[in-house]
């Protein structure tokens, strides 16, 4: 009803719709929304080595890594979690750990790479609650990366000049971190993303098929290319490669020297506190957990965070223990097999699987058991 | 607050939920009030004293006027007083900055300083003491120009000029003016309402109908596709080109400038389409500011099309005032010449605005006559004539965007000495804008209307809309629009 005498055009050539058609648009929208991305599941391969590891460029492609989750879960697969030192960066997709864990066992089980580059604990609790609800039940070797307590920058206590890693996987709201800076809107889109599924699949559509544009952006890149054909189901298929050279820490050319941290303790450090919210996660969705604490890269400490490091690794082992949270603590791996402070080199990653296999914690996993029998214990 | 947030859609969703809830009652506006106060602070909360200032001020010269015998007394405080805080506010730089060069090169040793930023030590002082509270939060400094204030400066002396004529009666309530004044959907870049339509809806209960809800609904969509999938796709190419036009040559200048035309269109009518829809989810019905303006077959039909709320806010309260087309020819070109000037000086303290508005006054000029024979109204093919006007347009917002002359030159002089180059146009957007302009042509013929309002296409098309917004477009690269800094 109008006021008497106000006569306001509706306008000029606008899509207008009824009540009702409104109602069948926004039905027609869920259903679409909700089919889409599964049928696009069904018609886009995914590559089937074994080896298979996110690639590099589409870190931020959640949807492609909740699939991946998926079929390795259903595969059986033991399942490794973590940040880029479990990806590795400095190795070839054949070196990585879950590649030689499964060496190690003469490949009698797989082992997942569900590694994912810059997934930094906090990242890491979100990556697991949003993304990783099918792998419940399922034998899992997380990765615990000390360097996320470094520093109070890493810790996400003070802003990082490097930017902030991951940032739709933390909490949006709550917990309140200080090292994350962003706005109401993208706060709100990031909890919608990590709950529609369709959001996540359309990111997953900018991140494979247009280079992490938009489609507008993507066009101005590619003025004269059908947008169609970009959008073609084909499979994510990572090069080859390592993503940085295979070069020791240590190695001249490298220009890294040894360094002193300024470790947080594990009350005050936020980057724990996500930690630890990951292993209860795992363990209330009924996954069998076994922590792997470093090993970090002790050759690169100056002596006094050295002494810090390895009071902060038995400190975090212990508590993980007290929790009832199986926990592995592997020596360190020498010098000339780490690229850095955390990740270790091919051969690195070799020596790491074996000695890791031949853990009591890995045994007593069901799929370890199979393991242990493999390798003689 | 940009619409094309998700910040917004959240804020609209509470305070349309207890204006739901409240409407009808006494607390409904103070209600709607304090949201759009809510919405305007969360620019620059400092703003918010300049927005309660011109309204109280307006307010209460028209409660003297109605008492008062000396009412045009009270009209020109109100008038003066808004078009001084425009002026302070917009266009101390220009002045200064022109004064400046005036007397330089009259040889007068003497500058007008240049006002940067208000009372910076006030927003050193509050962002300290917020930081001592460990608050997130920093309040901007005073210099940028207060978003929206073109607008609600206006909608606000529209209201005393209306009462002064006796074309409305006075608001009884300061609430539901201040509301008025600011009602947060068309607050800051239009459309600029008049108290005849808005502050009257204001001040009765209609009941919200499902069609208001749905029409609401269906103006949002299509101003948000406008918005984020049309304008901020071309804003990419015309940024990309207008930012350096000595890079590039004639087919990506003709392009960027044509792609501009559809942009400034897109961005400013999708504005108004969501806040018209906004509007329209509450009840009330914000007037029509943009129809097809680029199916005009003149430049006057063009400005009858084109931001109507301010063409006729200019047309009510310049131009007809000054004697309108009731004069000689003379007064009549005049009057003219003089309202599409102040016209492009009211988009911005530059240059540039200045040419962009001397440019549609001079064509206004040269082809007023010309509209009213036969020859053009019967002979020429209407196609034709709106390839011309659009063509004109076109050539004008060259000005508008390049903001300055030199700049605007440069893109001239190019565009017919610089030859062949590879545009990179993408044939997206090429496609993108000519579906545009067919799907208006269409609406406008009476076998496309037939076909564009079946209610399966219509459906078809909303999904289109929302899907490829979902899925194309990246979240959080929200764009400003281009009338916010107006």
């Amino acid at each position: 009803m109008s006021l008497p005498g106000l006569d306001v055009r509706f306008g000029s050539n606008v899509v207008r719709l009824s009540a009702w058609q409104w109602l069948v648009t926004a039905l027609l929208l869920v259903l679409v929304m909700s089919l889409v991305p599964s049928i696009w599941e069904r018609i886009e391969p995914l590559e089937d080595g074994a080896d298979f590891r996110i690639p590099y460029e589409l870190s931020y492609d959640y949807w492609l890594y909740q699939r991946h989750c998926r079929r390795s879960a259903g595969r059986g697969d033991v399942l490794v979690v973590g940040d880029s030192v479990i990806w590795g960066p400095y190795v070839t997709r054949q070196e990585t750990l879950p590649h030689y864990l499964a060496a190690a066992t003469g490949g009698c089980r797989r082992f997942a790479n569900l590694g994912l580059d810059g997934a930094h604990p906090a990242a890491l609790a979100g990556l697991v609650n949003s993304y990783g609800a099918d792998i419940a039940g399922c034998d899992v070797i997380l990765h615990c990366n000390l360097l996320w307590i470094s520093s109070p920058e890493h810790d996400l206590r003070k802003a990082r000049p490097a930017g902030f890693n991951h940032p739709a996987l933390v909490a949006q709201f709550y917990p309140d971190i200080p090292a994350y800076d962003e706005t109401l809107s993208r706060r709100i889109g990031n909890v919608l993303d990590r709950n529609v599924t369709f959001f996540a699949w359309a990111n997953h559509m900018r991140a494979s098929r247009l280079g992490g544009h938009d489609l507008p952006t993507w066009s101005l890149d590619h003025p004269y290319d059908n947008p169609g054909l970009a959008l073609r189901p084909t499979a994510d298929v990572e090069a080859d490669k390592r993503h940085h050279p295979p070069l020791p820490w240590s190695d001249p050319s490298r220009g890294i020297r040894r360094q002193a941290y300024d470790w947080t303790d594990l009350e005050q450090s936020l980057q724990w506190r996500f930690f630890q919210a990951t292993v209860a996660a795992l363990k209330e969705r009924g996954n069998r957990v076994v922590v792997v604490v470093g090993p970090f890269n002790e050759h690169m400490m100056e002596a006094e965070s050295l002494a810090v490091y390895r009071r902060l690794r038995d400190q975090a082992a212990a508590r993980l223990r007290q929790q009832g949270v199986a926990c592995c603590v592997p020596p360190v791996l020498p010098s000339e097999l780490y690229g850095d402070a955390s990740h270790p080199l091919a051969r690195g990653y070799r020596q790491l699987a074996e000695w890791l296999v031949r853990q009591k914690e890995i045994a007593d996993l069901p799929a370890g058991r199979q393991v242990a029998d493999s390798v003689g214990r | 607050m940009l619409f094309h947030t998700w910040a917004f859609v959240a804020f609209f969703l509470i305070v349309y939920a207890g204006f739901r809830l409240l409407r009808g009652t006494r607390a409904e506006m103070p209600w709607l009030l304090g949201a759009s106060y809510l919405f305007y602070g969360a620019w620059n909360p400092l703003y918010l004293v300049l927005i309660l200032y011109t309204t109280s001020v307006d307010y209460y010269a028209v409660t003297r006027m109605a008492r008062s015998r000396r009412r045009g007394m009270w009209l020109a405080f109100s008038v003066v007083n808004s078009l001084l805080v425009l002026g302070f506010f917009k266009y101390r730089h220009f002045a200064a900055e022109n004064i400046n060069l005036l007397l330089d090169w009259a040889g007068v040793p003497l500058a007008v300083p240049v006002v940067n930023e208000l009372l910076p030590w006030l927003t050193a002082d509050i962002n300290s003491s917020l930081a001592a509270m460990g608050l997130h939060y920093t309040v901007p400094g005073l210099g940028d120009l207060p978003v929206g204030i073109s607008f609600f400066t206006f909608q606000s002396m529209s209201y005393t000029i209306d009462f002064y004529r006796g074309h409305c009666d006075r608001e009884p309530s300061f609430i539901r003016y201040a509301t008025f004044v600011s009602f947060f959907p068309q607050l800051v870049a239009g459309p600029i309402e008049r108290s005849t339509n808005l502050l009257r809806q204001l001040g009765q209960v209609q009941p919200i109908t499902r069609t208001d809800v749905a029409d609401g609904l269906s103006l949002f969509l299509v101003g948000l596709f406008k918005k984020v999938a049309l304008a901020d796709y071309l804003a990419q190419y015309v940024d990309k080109v207008y930012a350096v036009p000595g890079n590039w040559h004639a087919p990506a200048l003709v392009l960027a400038t044509f792609a501009f035309s559809w942009q400034i269109y897109f961005d400013f009518s999708g504005y108004t389409d969501m806040a018209r829809g906004l509007g329209r989810m509450m009840g009330f019905r914000l007037m029509l500011n943009f129809n097809n303006p680029y199916l005009a077959d003149s430049l006057g039909d063009f400005w009858r099309r084109w931001h109507i709320s301010l063409s006729t806010w200019f047309r009510d309260y310049v131009y007809i005032p000054m004697g309108g087309s009731r004069r000689s020819t003379w007064a009549i070109y005049r009057n003219m010449v003089l309202t599409m000037v102040i016209s492009g000086l009211w988009h911005g303290a530059e240059w540039g605005f200045v040419i962009w508005g001397l440019l549609h006054a001079a064509g206004r000029a040269a082809t007023r006559k010309l509209e009213q024979t036969s020859l053009y109204r019967d002979r020429v093919p209407r196609p034709l004539k709106q390839a011309l006007v659009f063509a004109f347009v076109t050539f004008a917002w060259i000005f508008f965007r390049a903001r300055s002359w030199s700049k605007a030159w440069t893109i001239i002089e190019r565009i017919f000495t610089s030859g062949w180059g590879d545009p990179q146009f993408p044939i997206l957007a090429m496609a993108m804008i000519l579906a545009i302009w067919a799907y208006q042509h269409a609406y406008e013929s009476r076998w496309g209307r037939g076909i564009l309002e079946l209610a399966a296409v219509r459906v078809a098309a909303a999904i289109a809309m929302a899907v490829y917004l979902a899925t194309f477009i990246a979240p959080g690269a929200a764009q400003a629009f281009i009338y916010f800094q107006f």
